[in-house]
């Protein structure tokens, strides 16, 4: 479970995050959702420790990010937003790496390896250097090595920028089975059917602030319009921030 | 937490080999300069002439056998003319020709001047040395025989000479096989900086313009451990191209008539071994200065611009030694790169060390890669580390 309380973050002048408070649940997919420069990936970089926040702290499985954020990168999964891999290394020893990483080893470690090789249907590349894979496979590495050590929450920061069809529909497969799988999903996009057909619950994020959150139903209600999209031009315009 | 150090180590080994362009750098370099000094140094037993024999052509060596005698006594090798002097000399098959007149033998008894020819071409330089020997040795029977003349009237010689001129010649080959010895030396060393610079780059500047390092940091690993690791990788680079480099000079020494430069290089392994013992250190250093700057950079090429311009501070010593030699001090182990410098090729010419030398050069050494790979790490503690400065 992950909970965010007044998340603040500047970058010397500029407000990256202005305010951000909000909660994903086990077994739950929440969509961070905003325009593009909301503070979305800032807020998830706070999230998993790689900045620290100004004010305002997170904890995730009752770890406090800011207390002790190794002990929180064990139980998260992250794929960041500009998640590059080693293009001289094969898929293989991409994920081998992180698993090690995460004191993973032996024979349990290869199990691990080959089981996500399965579920993300990669078996033909998996020994080939990653140096001229497509996007869509680099992403799978990507995820794969994020996931590699069965981590309770799982962190996507626009995973399906610049997927085919093809790709995103495996990726919005695979996240849907970390749900079943009772973890805490969060994961960050700008584009609104996505957000919309996969989250049990939506955080809208403009201008560094949540301007709304809840489930589908709930913010249509909110903003007392048929569509999600409506609701979200009408949630952001109405801060005047697109 | 060590097994995270050694799984971050091996796979930037197994990176750095699978890098045409570090493996390269790694290969090659050490094989560069053994054979640049071995070149060279057998250019310069070419062309140490001291020892070899003068030769001299003669035409007319019948018309004055006395000269001839004094000339085979001084050690000249008198060869037969060839059949037009002019003609050889100027197409370089001659150095020098001797020419006698006739007439010497009938002015030298009349007590006149006699005349010999000197058949030179003074355009040429490799000639010069052939011709001011000649010169040299013309101009001292000329002399014997003027003394002797002088004598024979009862005047002193001395008259003849108001100034005397002895020239010290302190060009020999042996001191300028022994700055080439400077030279391996300064290979050996830059071998250090060089063989590991793409792997530092890669590992610290390559990874984040990669955009890899991010997913890294979010390992929980803890940031001293990913210096450390990457340190270690471009350590092991490093030393491979010192260990390697020695292997290649011991083999290209070889090959070089030592002897007849009068040069004495001690390669044997208890002085292999002493080297290796001075410059690891000196990769340890190599090592933590380039991560540093790597780490500093934003990019790729900038860390290469960076990492080249430091790429001189090692040479320094060596080619101010070359230039200028000067005398070991024990201060001088306190400076990284000058102490190794020195050590080593003080080892190299089997000259006595001292343990306090090596002991203050190893350890003023580590104090300062400690230094370097503290501030790498603190750079690594930094948030910014990810975006660049």
């Amino acid at each position: 479970m992950i909970t965010a309380t007044g998340l603040h973050k500047r970058f010397g002048d500029v407000v990256a995050v202005e305010d951000v408070t909000f909660t994903a649940e086990d077994g739950k997919i929440t969509g961070l959702l905003g325009p593009n420069g909301a503070g979305k990936t800032s807020s998830m970089r706070m999230l998993y420790g790689l900045v620290a926040p100004n004010k305002g702290t997170a904890v995730i499985d009752g770890h406090d990010v800011r207390e002790d954020p190794q002990a929180v990168r064990r139980v998260i999964g992250v794929l960041p937003d500009a998640p590059g891999i080693y293009p001289r290394l094969t898929a293989r020893e991409n994920i081998r790496y992180f698993g090690r990483l995460h004191g993973m080893k032996g024979p349990s470690l290869e199990q691990r390896i080959n089981d996500l090789i399965d579920l993300l249907d990669m078996g033909a590349v998996a020994d080939r250097r990653t140096a001229g894979f497509s996007q869509g496979e680099r992403m799978k590495v990507a995820i794969a090595r994020a996931i590699v050590h069965d981590p309770r929450n799982v962190m996507l920061d626009e995973p399906t920028n610049g997927l085919d069809v093809m790709s995103t529909r495996a990726m919005r497969h695979l996240i849907n089975q970390l749900r079943e799988e009772g973890r805490c999903v969060l994961f960050s996009s700008h584009v609104m059917q996505e957000v919309s057909a996969l989250c049990d619950s939506i955080v809208v994020i403009a201008g560094g602030r949540v301007v709304a959150q809840g489930s589908p139903d709930e913010l249509r209600a909110q903003a007392g319009t048929e569509s999600l999209e409506d609701a979200f031009v009408s949630i952001v315009g109405a801060e005047g921030l697109v | 937490m060590f097994n995270q150090m050694f799984a971050i180590l091996q796979k930037e080994l197994k990176d750095g080999l699978r890098d045409r362009r570090s493996l390269m750098s790694a290969l090659l370099f050490p094989l560069l300069g053994p054979v640049l000094c071995a070149v060279l140094l057998n250019t310069v037993a070419n062309s140490s002439t001291r020892s070899k024999p003068l030769e001299l052509s003669i035409v007319g060596a019948e018309n004055a056998p006395s000269l001839v005698a004094f000339l085979y006594t001084n050690g000249v090798e008198i060869q037969a003319p060839p059949p037009d002097p002019h003609e050889a000399v100027r197409d370089g098959e001659l150095d020098v020709v001797l020419i006698i007149p006739e007439d010497y033998g009938e002015r030298f008894r009349a007590g006149k001047s006699a005349r010999v020819e000197l058949v030179v071409d003074n355009s040429r330089t490799s000639a010069r040395t052939n011709i001011s020997r000649s010169k040299k040795i013309l101009q001292a029977w000329s002399s014997q025989l003027a003394t002797l003349r002088l004598l024979a009237r009862g005047v002193s010689p001395e008259l003849l000479q108001p100034v005397a001129i002895d020239e010290v010649d302190l060009s020999t080959p042996q001191k300028l096989a022994a700055s080439l010895l400077d030279m391996i030396t300064m290979f050996v060393i830059l071998a250090a900086f060089f063989c590991n610079m793409y792997l530092a780059i890669d590992a610290t500047a390559g990874e984040r313009e990669r955009r890899s390092l991010e997913p890294l940091l979010i390992n929980p690993v803890d940031r001293d451990m990913i210096v450390l690791g990457k340190w270690g990788a471009t350590v092991l680079f490093g030393a491979a191209g010192v260990v390697m480099t020695l292997l290649f000079t011991t083999i290209t020494m070889g090959f070089v008539p030592l002897e007849e430069i009068g040069v004495r290089i001690s390669l044997g392994p208890p002085v292999i071994g002493a080297i290796l013992l001075v410059t690891m250190p000196l990769t340890f250093l190599a090592g933590a200065m380039q991560l540093l700057v790597a780490s500093f950079a934003r990019s790729f090429k900038e860390a290469q611009t960076y990492i080249s311009l430091i790429l001189f501070l090692p040479m320094l010593p060596g080619i101010a030694l070359t230039m200028n030699p000067v005398k070991t001090e024990d201060w001088m182990m306190l400076v990284p790169m000058l102490s190794q410098q020195l050590l080593v090729s003080d080892m190299m010419r089997g000259d006595p060390t001292g343990v306090l030398r090596h002991a203050l050069a190893i350890v003023s050494t580590l104090v300062i890669s400690g230094l370097f790979l503290w501030w790498t790490a603190q750079l690594f503690r930094k948030e910014t580390i990810v975006f660049g400065r």
